[in-house]
């Protein structure tokens, strides 16, 4: 299944490169995840339980980051597995920088525009009853997770004293 | 095929539901046509159901001052089949008829299905076309809000934890109006792949009223604006038909998978709302 989209964040693309790959703060993003560990050099390991409506799974999987071209492109190689199913998915990056008009100001500040594309595959129980809902279904985590994001970089900037 | 132990409670009022719910760690079953299967694949395991079968207070369908209310485990085949509704909300009747099979039918509920969320349900796009209101209460109070607003995403709803729908109120169809529920169906699981609700009234020759809803194709069920704008103010000929119609997809993010893929689907979306479009019109005085 191919994902693919662009989200916009409020912050400049180099600080958007460092947040898209501090463990910390995708930890605290990506829906569901209840552990997220260094293993290697750009390798962590992660654990995950997904609830999404009365369906949840409890996923141990890796994710790895490539390609790094900072502050313009990585890749992110993810894979994980559980009772219910398994999945990996690898996707590149491209942050590009972009205007963002927030609240009331006229003068646009510094943003990010991030997209993404890649592949994702799933396959066990998950994928065999729920091939009808996997594709709204990844739409709808990718959703969360750059909701969260933007919601996150936000308030760091709030919290922040701008000029 | 043997779900993880829970805990079953059957409340026998919505005071006492209410109370169970009130943590908001148990899940509720309403029917249960998509709940019992996830849990007998053991994709879902919840540790506590409560069943609102027995609650009586969610069963009425009645006429309510230009609305109709429908309690939330009332079934599908129950709203088919009801004299009220079929006379004064013929569209919502459609839907109930088109949904899965008749054991589902038999077995499944308005509230069960709209909390559940499935992106291809039949009802949303019915209940976006007649701007449908949902009710829904908690141990805390009630609260109502437009069915647009209810659906927030795939398989996500406006619920809180320790909420549960309550009714749904649908309004009377005015005289000389015309409706249609057109679906596309998926055959191994009865869901829409994509399903056009339409409702249109004509006034002097022209189209003066129309609604539309759309499911199967997006995230969730939504208005199809774009096509109403189009088709509204003309006289309602074929060529008005196909040129509305013919923007249902624009901008919208369309469901792929195996079955049918997004341009397929996108494609699909237009041919049945052009077709429940010709149909309401059609049926409309």
């Amino acid at each position: 299944m191919r994902v693919a989209g662009s989200y916009t964040l409020a912050v400049a693309r180099d600080r958007a490169y460092e947040i898209l790959q501090d463990p910390e703060v995708l930890a605290k993003c990506m829906p569901g995840t209840e552990r997220l560990a260094r293993i290697g050099p750009d390798e962590y390991e992660m654990k995950m339980k997904m609830v999404i409506s009365a369906v949840q799974g409890l996923f141990d999987g890796k994710v790895r980051i490539a390609d790094q071209k900072p502050p313009v492109q990585f890749r992110l190689i993810v894979e994980g597995s559980g009772k219910v199913g398994f999945m990996n998915g690898n996707g590149l990056l491209t942050l590009t920088p972009a205007t963002v008009t927030t609240g009331m100001s006229i003068r646009g500040s510094d943003g990010t525009e991030v997209h993404f594309e890649g592949e994702v595959h799933v396959g066990g129980t998950i994928a065999g009853v729920g091939q009808r809902l996997l594709d709204s279904t990844a739409k709808l985590i990718i959703r969360k997770f750059f909701e969260k994001l933007s919601a996150s970089v936000t308030s760091v900037n709030q919290a922040a004293p701008s000029s | 095929m043997i779900p993880q132990n829970f805990e079953y409670s059957a409340p026998g009022n919505l005071n006492e539901a209410l109370a169970l719910l009130a943590d908001g760690n148990a899940k509720v079953l309403a029917g249960g046509m998509s709940l019992i299967p996830l849990m007998k694949l053991r994709l879902a395991a919840p540790e506590h159901l409560v069943d609102l079968g027995r609650v009586s207070d969610l069963k009425s369908i009645r006429e309510d001052t230009g609305t109709i209310r429908i309690g939330a485990t009332v079934t599908h085949y129950e709203i088919e089949s009801s004299p009220l509704i079929r006379g004064k909300c013929p569209l919502l009747a459609e839907a109930a008829s088109n949904i899965g099979d008749v054991q589902v039918r038999n077995m499944g509920t308005i509230g069960g299905s709209i909390a559940h969320a499935d992106p291809a349900a039949d009802y949303p796009a019915s209940l976006i076309a007649l701007e449908a209101q949902v009710r829904i209460v908690s141990a805390k109070g009630e609260r109502a809000v437009p069915i647009e607003e209810f659906l927030v995403d795939s398989l996500t709803t406006a619920l809180e934890p320790g909420e549960i729908v309550r009714d749904i109120s649908v309004p009377l169809e005015a005289p000389g109006a015309g409706v249609s529920y057109q679906k596309m169906v998926q055959p191994a699981s009865g869901f829409a792949i994509v399903g056009a609700a339409a409702r249109v009234r004509r006034s002097g020759g022209k189209v003066a009223f129309v609604r539309v809803g759309i499911t199967g194709l997006a995230a969730k069920a939504f208005r199809a604006s774009a096509v109403e704008k189009l088709l509204e103010g003309t006289a309602g000929s074929a060529a008005d038909v196909q040129k509305a119609a013919a923007v249902v997809a624009d901008g919208v993010d369309a469901n792929s998978d195996l079955y049918a893929s997004a341009g397929y689907r996108a494609q699909m979306a237009k041919v049945h709302t052009a077709r429940a479009l010709t149909q309401a019109l059609s049926r409309a005085s």
